[in-house]
């Protein structure tokens, strides 16, 4: 027959790790309450464990951990550096490409904006109605004639600097 | 953060368009051109068909050349100095801008020094012709057009 200690030895130290399943502790359980061998092992991994950790707990309590933090956070930053267009993407919370409730409507606005506003910069519309009017004009050195031909529709202001031959007709 | 993004970009193109259409409603489109007219030759600068005829009805001069055809945008009262020719210089001035004419400041100015002063209303398509400062055997001709 086989040794009962041995198969349970095999659970015992994850047993004490508290590794095991509910079945397999209560198969160790059980075991222990008859098997003085295994319960001395047990007692004995637990004073080990006592042992090691009292000065581990000790060390950790006087340890800040303050540069791990630091040296982390460094790590941390480092890798996570987003390239610019990420970065743009990100701080307008849209996946690439933008979604069609966003570029539809901002298209159609520019090609309003390019509607009304071509025509105001480059239309040329002459009027046939139209007046060239002179309101006002002065001149300190010479002479100045105003001359407005309602045939021709255009004004014609000549300031004499030369001779009468160069003046309008 | 999606709802966020839209009124930001739907913020700035309206901003833009804003800019836009009130800037183009602000500047006039003027063309000036500085004619050289004399009695040496007979002859006629192509470039000047378009006002042949009102030269030729209105002046005695049998010699028309284009020295320069500038196309200026002209915001309101920010004077624009263009140097004509031989110490001849003009300043043009856009007054005011209404509906279908715009008012505009031109001085002359012969050395640094004024020659003439006037204000002068154009409907869109009109011109206005200031001619008389002399240059060489002729004289200068400016013709100023509105178009808007």
């Amino acid at each position: 027959m086989k040794d009962p200690c041995s198969s349970i030895s095999r659970l015992l130290e994850r047993y004490f790790d508290r590794e095991t399943t509910a079945d397999e502790g209560i198969l160790v359980q059980e075991h222990l309450r008859q098997c003085t061998t295994c319960q001395a092992q047990l007692k004995s991994m637990e004073e080990l464990r006592t042992t090691l950790r009292t000065p581990v707990d000790e060390a950790v309590k006087e340890e800040t951990f303050a540069w791990v933090w630091q040296k982390i956070e460094r790590e941390i930053q480092a890798r996570e550096k987003p390239s610019w267009r990420e970065s743009i993407r990100a701080w307008f919370g849209l996946s690439f490409p933008f979604r069609r409730r966003v570029w539809i409507p901002a298209v159609a606005a520019a090609l309003l904006i390019i509607a009304i506003g071509f025509p105001l910069f480059f239309k040329e519309t002459p009027s046939q109605t139209g007046l060239s009017i002179v309101k006002y004009v002065e001149s300190h050195t010479n002479n100045v004639m105003v001359f407005e031909s309602e045939r021709e529709n255009v004004a014609v202001i000549w300031l004499f600097e030369g001779t009468e031959g160069e003046s309008p007709t | 953060m999606e709802k966020r993004a839209c009124f930001i970009i739907v913020a700035f193109v309206w901003v833009l368009a804003l800019l836009f259409v009130s800037t183009a409603l602000g500047q006039v489109q003027t063309r000036l051109r500085i004619i050289e007219a004399s009695n040496v030759g007979s002859s006629i600068d192509p470039a000047l068909r378009d006002v042949h005829d009102q030269l030729g009805s209105l002046f005695n001069f049998t010699s028309y050349r284009l020295l320069r055809d500038e196309s200026l945008s002209l915001i309101p009262n920010r004077p624009s100095e263009i140097n004509a020719h031989q110490g001849v210089s003009l300043e043009i001035t856009l007054m005011q801008q209404q509906k279908k004419e715009a008012e505009y400041q031109i001085r002359i100015l012969r050395q640094g020094s004024e020659i003439l002063n006037t204000k002068v209303r154009l409907s869109p398509g009109r011109t206005v012709l200031i001619g008389g400062p002399k240059h060489g055997q002729g004289s200068i001709i400016l013709a100023v057009s509105a178009r808007f």
